[in-house]
């Protein structure tokens, strides 16, 4: 019992959690109709609150852009009507508006664009949860103390006249004791409002202690290391935070209940491993890779839409098999150890196996924190041409980024930051959509395969480019990984961002 | 006051809102123009003001004007100070999560005062006046005492649902503010039937200000959406307060100079629930049971564009269903609560009554 209560505390901290670690910005990018449409979607800080959202296309036909919040729990049926993007001044390709996340939990965008050839709608999903709190700057918090104890001396001021100079009739003076009695009743006011105030600051500090309580904070991810036979095992729970929240099943993303990356400290060490539930508890071989500490990202998804990524650590014990004898306990588990990685820059690349290769070909590499931008990479087989991939999980290739502190993480594919399975989840509710408060009822089968997402049509080129924003300056890791004859191979990079 | 109420009403059918939306401007522009006035009032007085005016007027700070019309001033102040506090609260705790939250509430305390100000410049007058002027005086007065009653009204109305108004809470609640409000009118305001003329100024302003904003189209902005609203929704019919005021100010007239302060405080109180309770408690059956309330006149309908199915379900029966005779013994929290109020009321009135600038 004790353990699908530890499973429940993961699924329900994914209810108010959101995917990815300090990088909260979504970028999709894929084909609305005719149109190919990229999306960044900036989230607000508090809920309710605003996103911006900002809509590009390489197409120069757009005419309109309508945006408009979802909410997977009411669906199309209980949004309101959607709100015509402006274009950006200065920029003809991109459209911006803003829309309102009242509620934390998952939402989506839904964005239409209309031009000649017609129209076409995306379905970009944000997770809308309180990520930080915002302080009371000094200048205005020295504009408020200055009017409030202005108030204050006014109101005394107030009750002194109420009480004596008012009552006394028009042309007459006030009497001696009159006086005294007025001037009493307002020292005695004095204490009065200091207890109100105090009532009113009592008040804010406990709003602000609530409201702290329902910022996301995803429970850690607790991590047991055991020797089965020659090999290592892994053994995942996480401990419950606040479990204020209903409870929801968790649903495979990319086929799998948890996509589980390890980083080593040094960032040499790197795997991309698919734990199996089992007892309430989450479970996979630990691969042959260096011993040492690493930080392990967990990446689970919910059936009401929540993408979450659960932090902790693990250390390594020293391999007992040789690396090439580690046989992974899924097919799709990659790993790559003590290796070094290509700084991004021009001609940078990153030898993955004998005979390929994957290159850096997104020009000088110059990264500005908050702006969209292109990560892009060619697989290249030994003649140094650009080689056809097959499908890694349903997509032409992974990539997951990390800053090297640990503070952000995120695991993105060509379409951007978003899950797919969520994407379809609400395509699903849209199908369904007639209850109003209702839970979704769906079976895993429905999700257990990701169709082929717009635009990514199977064989891929390996010709690859991932949208991203990268949220912060600092030192990146960048790991790419694709599946070419039957063999999934990691490239790693590192890039400072300016 | 009507600002207010439209605001109210904003944000229950179309929610999204700016500091720029009509209602929003309309509660400002009410603060500043009394404010501004109560500013200009002020200097004019101190600086140019006849040895007339200068005698109606306290000073405060060096400076004279009437007591209201610092009230005014201050009230001015207490809303204008809100705006920054109430903009960085949306910004650190979300847009609107409470109405009533600490900036919220300096904002409602800035617009009391402003209302209550308007009500002691006007007394002060009233109380120096007689004859006719007087009587013209005291007819505005009670014109104000109507929106001195509406704040109350509008602050309670989480615990005025018309589910709520067979249950205890709603009648302590109601105990507490009520009596308080009509008492001191009915003691302060110089014409026959005072707070009478206030409750039925309360009900008729509420009244013409639902049956007006429902005639507007509106369109909720903001998601998730589970009631599709095509026109404003406004709060609902407004308390039946006139009957428990008919009730004060009949015992004022009957006992106020017979019996002691004590004597005459119990009573109000008890004529107040008394009277309260014989007129809501049929009426708040009505509009939650009979269909025939659900209509454009009587607002029961009025659900905002939030209110889930369950709880439109909900709203059409008492939760638990007991008879009048059944809740009578719980009445005894707001009977004493009334008693308290009134006494409270009766006090204040006296003091208003003696207020000379």
């Amino acid at each position: 019992m004790k353990r699908v209560g530890r499973l429940a505390a993961v699924a329900a901290a994914a209810l108010v959690a959101s995917a990815h670690v300090g990088s909260p910005n979504v970028v999709f990018e894929g084909a609305a109709g005719p149109y190919d449409v990229r999306v960044v979607v900036r989230p607000p800080l508090v809920v309710p609150g605003t996103a911006d959202v900002v809509v590009r296309s390489s197409s120069a036909e757009l005419r309109r852009v309508v945006v408009r919040p979802v909410f997977l729990c009411v669906g199309v049926a209980g949004a309101p009507e959607g709100d015509v993007a402006q274009r950006v001044p200065g920029d003809s390709s991109a459209f911006a508006a803003q829309v309102w996340l009242m509620r934390a939990g998952a939402y989506s965008v839904y964005v239409t664009v209309e031009g000649a050839r017609g129209s076409g709608t995306v379905v970009v999903p944000v997770m809308s949860v309180a990520t930080g709190r915002l302080g009371l700057s000094t200048p205005l918090g020295g504009i408020l103390v200055v009017l409030g104890v202005a108030l204050v001396a006014g109101l005394v001021t107030i009750v002194r006249a109420a009480v004596g100079e008012s009552l006394v009739p028009a042309g007459e003076s006030m009497s001696r004791p009159a006086r005294r009695r007025a001037n009493v009743i307002a020292a005695v006011s004095l204490p009065v409002i200091a207890m109100l105030l105090f009532g009113g600051a009592t008040w804010w500090k406990s709003v602000d202690a609530d409201y702290q309580r329902s910022m996301f904070r995803a429970p850690p991810l607790v991590t047991t290391v055991s020797a089965v036979g020659p090999r290592t095992m892994l053994r995942l729970t996480a401990d419950s935070g606040d479990l204020y929240t209903p409870l929801a099943p968790l649903i495979p993303d990319h086929g799998k209940l948890m996509h589980l990356f390890l980083v080593s400290e040094d960032a040499r060490s790197f795997a991309h491993l698919h734990p199996l539930r089992e007892d309430g508890a989450f479970r996979v071989v630990l691969p042959p890779v260096a011993a040492g500490r690493y930080r392990a990202f967990a990446d689970v998804t919910t059936e009401l839409g929540s993408a979450v990524t659960l932090e902790g650590s693990v250390v390594a014990p020293q391999p007992r098999i040789a690396v090439a004898d580690g046989s992974p306990n899924d097919p799709d588990d990659a790993w790559i150890t003590s290796r070094a990685a290509a700084t991004i820059a021009p001609g940078a690349v990153d030898s993955v196996a004998p005979g390929l290769a994957i290159a850096w070909s997104g020009g000088a590499g110059l990264f500005t924190p908050g702006h969209d931008t292109e990560l892009r990479f060619e697989v290249r087989d030994a003649r140094g041409v650009v080689a056809d991939l097959e499908p890694y999980m349903g997509m032409p290739g992974h990539a997951v980024i990390t800053r090297d502190d640990g503070s952000v993480f995120i695991h993105l594919h060509p379409m951007g930051t978003i899950s797919p399975t969520v994407q379809r989840l609400f395509a699903l509710r849209d199908k369904g959509d007639t209850t109003v408060n209702g839970r979704l009822r769906i079976d895993d089968s429905a999700l257990a395969n990701t169709p082929a997402m717009n635009g990514h049509a199977m064989p891929a080129s390996g010709a690859l480019s991932f949208p991203y924003e990268f949220p912060k300056p600092g030192r990146y890791h960048i790991w790419v990984q694709v599946k070419r004859n039957g063999r999934i191979v990691t490239g790693a990079f590192d890039a400072e961002v300016r | 006051m009507v600002g207010v109420y439209w605001d109210i009403s904003w944000h229950m059918s179309i929610g999204r809102d700016s500091f720029w939306t009509p209602a929003h401007l309309l509660i400002q522009a009410g603060g500043l123009i009394a404010g501004l006035s109560s500013g200009y009032v002020a200097l004019t007085t101190t600086f140019r003001g006849t040895p007339e005016q200068q005698n109606a007027a306290v000073s405060f700070w060096g400076f004279r004007a009437p007591l209201g019309s610092w009230i005014c001033i201050w009230g001015c102040g207490a809303m204008l100070t809100s705006a920054p506090f109430d903009n960085w609260w949306h910004n650190a705790y979300g847009l609107d999560v409470q109405i009533i939250s600490p900036p919220h509430t300096l904002l409602a305390i800035g617009i009391y005062s402003i209302v209550i100000g308007a009500f002691l410049l006007t007394v002060a007058h009233q109380n120096r006046a007689e004859g006719a002027e007087q009587r013209r005086l005291a007819i505005l007065l009670a014109g104000i005492g109507g929106l001195f009653i509406m704040n109350f009204a509008i602050f309670l109305t989480e615990y005025s649902e018309r589910m709520m108004q067979h249950g205890a809470p709603f009648y302590d609640v109601a105990a507490l503010a009520f009596p308080f409000a009509l008492v001191s009118i009915s003691r302060a305001v110089k014409l026959k039937w005072p707070a009478t003329a206030a409750a039925a100024a309360y009900m008729m302003i509420m009244l013409v200000l639902m049956w007006l904003l429902q005639l507007l189209p509106a369109t909720p902005k903001l998601g998730p959406i589970y009631h599709h609203v095509t026109n404003m929704v406004t709060l609902a019919f407004p308390l039946w307060l006139i009957a428990p005021a008919f009730a004060i100010d009949l015992v004022r007239h009957r006992f106020e100079e017979r019996v002691a302060f004590p004597v005459l405080a119990v009573m109000c109180g008890v004529a107040f629930i008394a009277a309260f309770v014989a007129v809501q408690w049929p009426f708040a059956r009505f509009l939650v049971e009979n269909p025939a309330s659900r209509n454009w006149f009587f607002n029961a309908e009025n659900y905002v564009y939030w209110a889930s199915p369950g709880y439109v379900e909900r709203s059409h029966r008492f939760a638990p269903d007991i008879s009048l005779v059944a809740f009578l013994p719980q009445l005894w929290k707001a009977t004493l609560l009334a008693i308290v109020s009134s006494a409270l009321g009766l006090n204040r009135g006296k003091w208003i009554s003696r207020v000379q600038r």
